[in-house]
């Protein structure tokens, strides 16, 4: 190509290029990542038949409840190969009551989203404010905040959240929250977002910190700004990169937190499921049904590392330096 | 402190750095203390304002009210919050004695009270489990600093490669996996299915140095693996960002090799930050790993937790937390000082 | 008694229960003809015993319930202590089968001496019997540790039979004017010096009881009239350091590690007749997962194969273990002493009707399958199991029920119908708010109570579930204030004797009621039969009155009979006496020996 040409060529590239919003950029960049779409369409899937659940369920004929006496030989454990996986029962029978599998999963999902979306949104939002408030506004609101999140992180949330389980439901469904699960769940969302707002608060925290000193945001000042503006108009829009890569990234974490109570007796009552009680349930089982064993543990794999790469993708997508931050 | 305007300028800025610098640690030092009385009070408040009834716990089936109150009085839980709490403060400096008459019996300080469920002291069960969790954590620090810090490093320097992304993949996975799950497989493929080790069964390495690791060998490479993979992740992030400051394109426009460089500059600065959220997963874990004990049947504090739940222990919980965010507090503010040491900085705050 | 449950069948309740004292099923051999094995009872052979040898235990718990004899009450603790540590004055016979169940002298040289119809009992000290320490027990002893069991607030857990039988005065509310010998005034003890009595040289105990108790010498089976050297009693903490007057003692215990016995050189085979003490020593291991014990017993490794587990087999692994011919001569599946239950909270759920549309419409089959099938037991027609020969008959069970376990939907509907018009508040809490199901929050029963909910939904009765913590159930639902419809429960005869069943669980005075049956129209009549069947001299008599007592209890269904249960167990090849014992539904750890 010669000199020319490419100078002319070049020129009308610049020519047709026309101006693209970060979003719109971010965006283009996150489609061409071909991984990250796939890892999408997997997640929408999982909220998917999540959200639409008994649609599902009746559209493939299944229920979670249904008890299958017959799917079941006389010790109580499915009588077919690799969990009895039929027609029927697409992915086999739960031992012991016959109830089908893949049903369980498709509802297991929606609680399972459930407690990760809910605890996802409550951490992200009280850990945004506070970390804001706290890097931007220093002093002895910073120092209140920053010692109030020593304290929290003081403890040893697992064990608290185990010990306090029965008790607090209790009290949850004396002041009128239905009893049962709604009760449980409530429970798990509030403990869990009260220890997870740390982690939130301290990254924006930082970012914010960072954020002050820029030139733009000295600038604003100078010109009278107000708080509002400050807070809204230009830090915030620099933060929500790395808060969405926050929750992308935190949420499958909750839904591995969530199966992990149910795996230590904290989890949901019956007779509804979650994968933490079916990958619980599922233990003893290894040697006379290891399919049961499998079954949840994959799809927690599947919809965990959707999640992951997915949150990968936009954080690359929103910033191709973005590896060079920061953000364990 | 800060300067005040006017200090007379016979303070060198040395010495001031000094003066800042011993002042720092002795004010996180307190605040630590501060902290751990919170912290003290906060859990005991919170066990003792629970629904249900202490004494009520300690009497087994055949519970009379009668008793029930007997017991109530016997072990001072009659008494208002405030002298409760203070009588559990005080045993921890000076023990505490229980009964009265030929059947007293005394725990000796630091006392964090008596577990009728299991008939002794809880700081001497603490004592009996603390080095069991010791051993589990530190083995798992070890190997996962070291997987995940070489990981992570070599997934920096071949960024965009095939190493790189496999290594993204692998650590996705790991990241969000939950422990018990794949401490279940792994126990199960190995000593089950694979028979390559026997059952684990711990013993102390005093004792018994065989058993001992074949009973930590699982723990240990569960538990580093699945932490390793966030490690890599973060150490991968840290040297591809210390790669970029200047002074590492100082050492490189200098004419230094590349290894001399990775390992002077680039390394020193990545691992500041990684080693001190290290610490603190470090110091998480000496609290009880309760999941891998329980998978991995390690009579360790996180099981010795998990137990006094399910038995309604109520000293015995206490104490644990307690002790668990005694190590937590101490991390902290063992890295703060550390930062504060090495990066003036901070102590001016 | 109380089942110790480590989620075994199905109807049981996870490993941090408390099980009770076990009585003898006296016809165990007609009922092992019935497991798959060969006729000859398992764990049994011809070979001669040997010595030597360490014999592992495996257990799921964290620790023994209780070493201290005075407060042991769960059915495999008493026979692991009282074949090992602690004599008492009398014991069953250390043989397999039906032989099992034989009364036979201890400490006392027989079966003990009644007078005055009933009310006194002598008992002659055979002598010779030594502590760990050499020094010798003294009938004294066997006194002071019957006393230990009045203090109420620091022995806890026993059985409280010493207090209920003994001829002490007691206050308007029931409890005892001897408070223990801890805090016992010069008075107070001299009551209790009444009642319990040892002659000048020693070599006779003397019991005085408030009423006729025909079979009191089988109640001295139970540790808790077991020696306690007064001088040694160290209150709380002998739960853990007891004194040991039999072939074994403590070397060291760990509670979540392991407990370890060795040889007691002061024991004397010439004082005791029945123990054999032929392993060197025991080792109890702890706090394992129950899939870990079953795999180390199937694949019989190293020290494995000396080893047994105390809490069965798992339900998932029944069928592994019975349809594989590996484990044919290690295995074995019959019945222990226990009958599993349902009860009503019969002061809300008043109507028999309503009671009878549940017993009717429940899925008993599923709930059956999902313990584990015909392996978990059979179903119960009563609260008396037929080995109890004496006082079993089968019973008339309400008009529709099936046999085969299955739900008839119709006739329960039809049972709630009735209950509709005569008991209208009920009808509507059953149907519309729901009966509040009180269950233990483990696994197992995480799938029977969904079982439980969807069998009954076709019927129409709404079932509410709560799931409470096991090591707080029993206290729970024993709670008078606790607020619950239904429960479950699972109880053995302390001895031989319906006595220690029907009165036990549907007196309101009875330790084990879960029922709240006081309030019944039908109670009073129940109360006064069952009086006068306790107070009746004649074996066969009362017998039969047990027998129309059981009846009755089916009649009216304040408990929904469940089943009369099975268990199972898996041992190492090189372990010898593996037999279940017919007393306790358990090993008879100390008779177990090394096949060299």
């Amino acid at each position: 190509m010669s000199t020319t040409e490419a100078t002319v060529g070049e020129l009308h590239e610049y020519a047709l290029i026309e101006s693209k919003s970060p979003g719109r950029l971010a965006w283009e960049r996150f489609r061409r990542d071909r991984v990250a779409v796939v890892a999408s369409f997997v997640v929408l899937f999982f909220v998917g038949i999540a959200l639409f659940a008994p649609l599902v369920c009746k559209a493939l004929g299944i229920n979670p409840l249904t008890l299958d006496r017959k799917a079941l030989n006389d010790f109580g454990l499915p009588n077919g190969p690799f969990g009895a996986m039929s027609r029927k029962h697409l992915l086999g029978v739960e031992p012991g009551t016959g109830r089908d599998i893949l049903a369980r999963l498709i509802y297991g999902a929606r609680i399972s989203l459930f407690v990760g979306f809910v605890s996802t949104l409550l951490t992200t939002v009280i850990g945004v404010v506070l970390g804001i408030v706290a890097g931007y506004r220093r002093g002895k609101i910073d120092a209140v905040i920053s010692r109030f999140t020593d304290l929290t992180l003081a403890f040893p949330s697992l064990l608290l959240i185990i010990a306090l389980t029965r008790p607090f439901t209790q009290r949850l469904e004396s002041l009128g929250v239905p009893e049962g699960n709604p009760a449980r769940l409530t429970y798990i969302i509030l403990v869990l977002s009260l220890f997870g707002w740390v982690y939130v608060a301290r990254i924006v925290r930082g970012q914010t910190l960072a954020l002050r000193e820029r030139e733009f945001v000295e600038a604003a000042r100078a010109s009278g700004a107000g708080h509002w503006h400050m807070v809204f108009k230009e830090l915030l829009p620099n933060i929500w990169a790395p808060i969405i890569v926050i929750v992308s990234l935190s949420l499958p974490g909750y839904v591995a937190v969530e199966s992990t109570l149910s795996f230590l007796g904290v989890g949901l009552l019956p007779p509804d499921a979650s994968w933490g009680v079916m990958l619980g349930d599922s233990v003893k089982y290894y040697r006379a049904d290891p399919t049961y064993l499998f079954v949840p543990g994959v799809a927690l794999i599947v919809l965990v590392l959707a999640f992951n790469v997915m949150g990968d993708g936009i954080r690359d997508a929103l910033d191709p330096k973005s590896d060079r931050q920061q953000l364990g | 402190m800060s300067a005040k305007v006017g200090t007379p300028l016979f303070y060198s800025p040395l010495s001031y750095l000094r003066i800042a610098l011993i002042t720092f640690i002795a004010r996180r030092l307190l605040f630590a203390l501060v902290l751990l009385a919170a912290v003290s009070l906060f859990t005991y408040l919170l066990f003792a304002l629970l629904p249900t009834d202490p004494a009520a716990l300690t009497c087994g089936k055949n519970c009379k009210p009668e008793l029930i109150e007997a017991n109530r009085v016997r072990l001072g839980y009659d008494k208002p919050i405030h002298e409760q709490y203070f009588q559990f403060v005080k045993g921890i400096f000076t023990g505490r004695t229980y009964g009265t008459g030929d059947i007293a019996f005394t725990c000796p300080a630091p006392s964090l009270g008596y577990s009728f469920n299991q008939h002794e002291c809880v700081s001497s069960l603490i004592g009996k489990t603390f080095p069991v969790t010791a051993f589990l954590s530190l083995g798992a620090f070890i190997l996962w600093m070291l997987l995940g810090v070489g990981t992570g490093t070599l997934a920096a320097l071949h960024r965009g490669k095939w190493q790189d992304r496999l290594t993204s993949v692998i650590t996705s996975i790991g990241v969000s996996l939950p422990t018990f799950y794949v401490g279940l497989l792994v126990l199960f493929s190995v000593v089950i299915w694979l028979q390559w080790l026997p059952f684990p069964h711990y013993a102390s390495p005093s004792e018994n140095l065989h058993d001992f690791l074949t009973a930590m060998i699982l723990p240990w490479i569960t538990l580093a693996v699945l932490s390793a993979a966030s490690y890599t992740r973060i150490t991968r992030n840290g040297v591809l960002e210390a790669m970029n400051e200047d002074f590492v394109r100082f050492g490189v426009a200098k004419g230094l090799k590349n290894r001399t460089v990775i390992r002077k500059y680039v390394l020193r600065a990545a691992l500041i930050p990684i080693v001190t959220i290290a610490g603190l997963d470090f110091a998480a874990l000496l609290g009880g790993a309760i999941v891998t004990e329980s998978v991995f049947s390690l009579p360790g504090m996180g099981r010795l937790a998990i137990r006094s739940v399910t038995d309604s222990d109520l000293p015995v919980l206490v104490g644990t937390t307690l002790v668990a965010a005694v190590f937590i507090v101490m991390a902290n503010t063992i890295v703060d000082i550390i930062y504060g040491i090495l990066d003036p900085r901070v102590r001016l705050k | 008694m109380k089942r110790r449950i480590i989620g075994l069948l199905g109807l049981a309740l996870s490993a941090s229960l408390i099980a009770s004292a076990c009585g003898s099923d006296s016809s165990s051999s007609s009922d092992t003809a019935a497991s798959t094995d060969t006729l000859a009872i398992p764990g049994t052979d011809s070979s001669t015993p040997t010595a030597g040898g360490t014999i592992h235990i495996l257990s799921q718990l964290e620790q023994i319930t209780h070493l201290d004899p005075q407060r042991n009450y769960t059915g495999s603790d008493l026979a692991f202590v009282g074949s090992t540590m602690q004599r008492a004055l009398t014991s069953y016979a250390y043989a397999p089968g039906s032989a099992g169940s034989q009364l036979v002298g201890d400490l006392a040289t027989d079966t003990g001496t009644p007078t005055e119809g009933g009310k006194v009992w002598s008992f002659t000290l055979r002598g010779g019997a030594t502590y760990e320490d050499g020094s010798e027990v003294t009938c004294a002893d066997i006194a002071y540790g019957t006393s230990r069991v009045f203090a109420t607030d620091i022995i806890v857990d026993g059985p409280t039979y010493a207090i209920s039988y003994l001829d002490i005065p007691q206050d308007a509310d029931g409890n005892s004017n001897y408070p223990g010998p801890y805090t016992a005034t010069a008075d107070q003890q001299a009551l209790f010096d009444k009642a319990v009595s040892c002659s000048e040289d020693g070599k006779t105990i003397t019991f005085t009881l408030s009423r006729i108790v025909a079979d009191f010498n089988y109640t001295v089976t139970l540790l808790a009239f077991s020696p306690v050297p007064k001088a040694k009693d160290t209150g709380e903490k002998y739960d853990m350091a007891p004194v040991s007057s039999g072939p074994y003692k403590i070397e060291s215990y760990e509670p979540g590690k392991s407990l370890v016995l060795v040889r007691n050189e002061n024991w004397s085979k010439a004082s005791d007749p029945i123990r054999n003490a032929y392993a060197d020593s025991f080792v109890y291991e702890f706090a394992l997962d129950p899939a870990v014990i079953d795999e180390r017993l199937m694949a019989d490794a190293g020290d494995d194969q000396y080893a047994v587990g105390d809490g069965g087999l798992q339900p998932e692994n029944l069928q592994t273990v019975f349809t594989d011919d590996r484990f044919k001569d290690r295995r074995q599946d019959d019945y222990d002493p226990y009958v599993s239950f349902t009860a009503f909270n019969v002061k809300t759920v008043s109507c028999v009707e309503v009671r009878r549309a549940v017993y009717l419409g429940l899925d008993r089959e599923a709930l059956r399958t999902a313990g584990g099938g015909p392996y978990t037991g059979d179903f119960a027609d009563g609260f008396v199991k037929p080995a109890l020969a004496d006082d079993y008959a089968p019973s008339k069970l309400p008009e529709g029920l099936n046999t085969d376990g299955t739900p008839n939907i119709e006739s329960a509907k039809a049972a709630l119908a009735e209950a509709k018009t005569k008991c209208p508040d009920v009808y509507a809490k059953a149907t519309v708010e729901g009966l509040k199901f009180f269950h233990p929050d483990t696994p197992i029963w995480q799938k029977l109570v969904s079982i439980w909910i969807e069998s009954l939904k076709a019927v129409g009765i709404v079932i509410k579930p709560t799931a409470v913590e096991p090591s707080k159930y029993y206290p729970t639902v024993q709670n008078e204030e606790t607020d619950y419809d239904i429960s479950r429960g699972a109880w053995g005869p302390d001895w031989p004797n319906a006595s220690t069943m029907i009165p036990e669980l549907f007196l309101t005075t009875g330790g084990f009621n879960l029922t709240r049956n006081g309030d019944d129209p039908a109670y009073k009549q129940f109360e006064t039969d069952t009086k006068a069947a306790l107070n009746e001299l004649d074996r066969k008599a009362q017998g039969k009155k047990w027998q129309a007592l059981n009846q009755f209890l089916v009649d009216q269904l304040w408990s929904i009979p469940g089943t009369f249960t099975k268990a199972q167990d898996l041992w190492g090849s090189k372990v010898g006496n593996a037999y279940r014992w017919s007393s306790s539904g358990s090993f008879l750890f100390g008779e177990l020996y090394v096949k060299q």
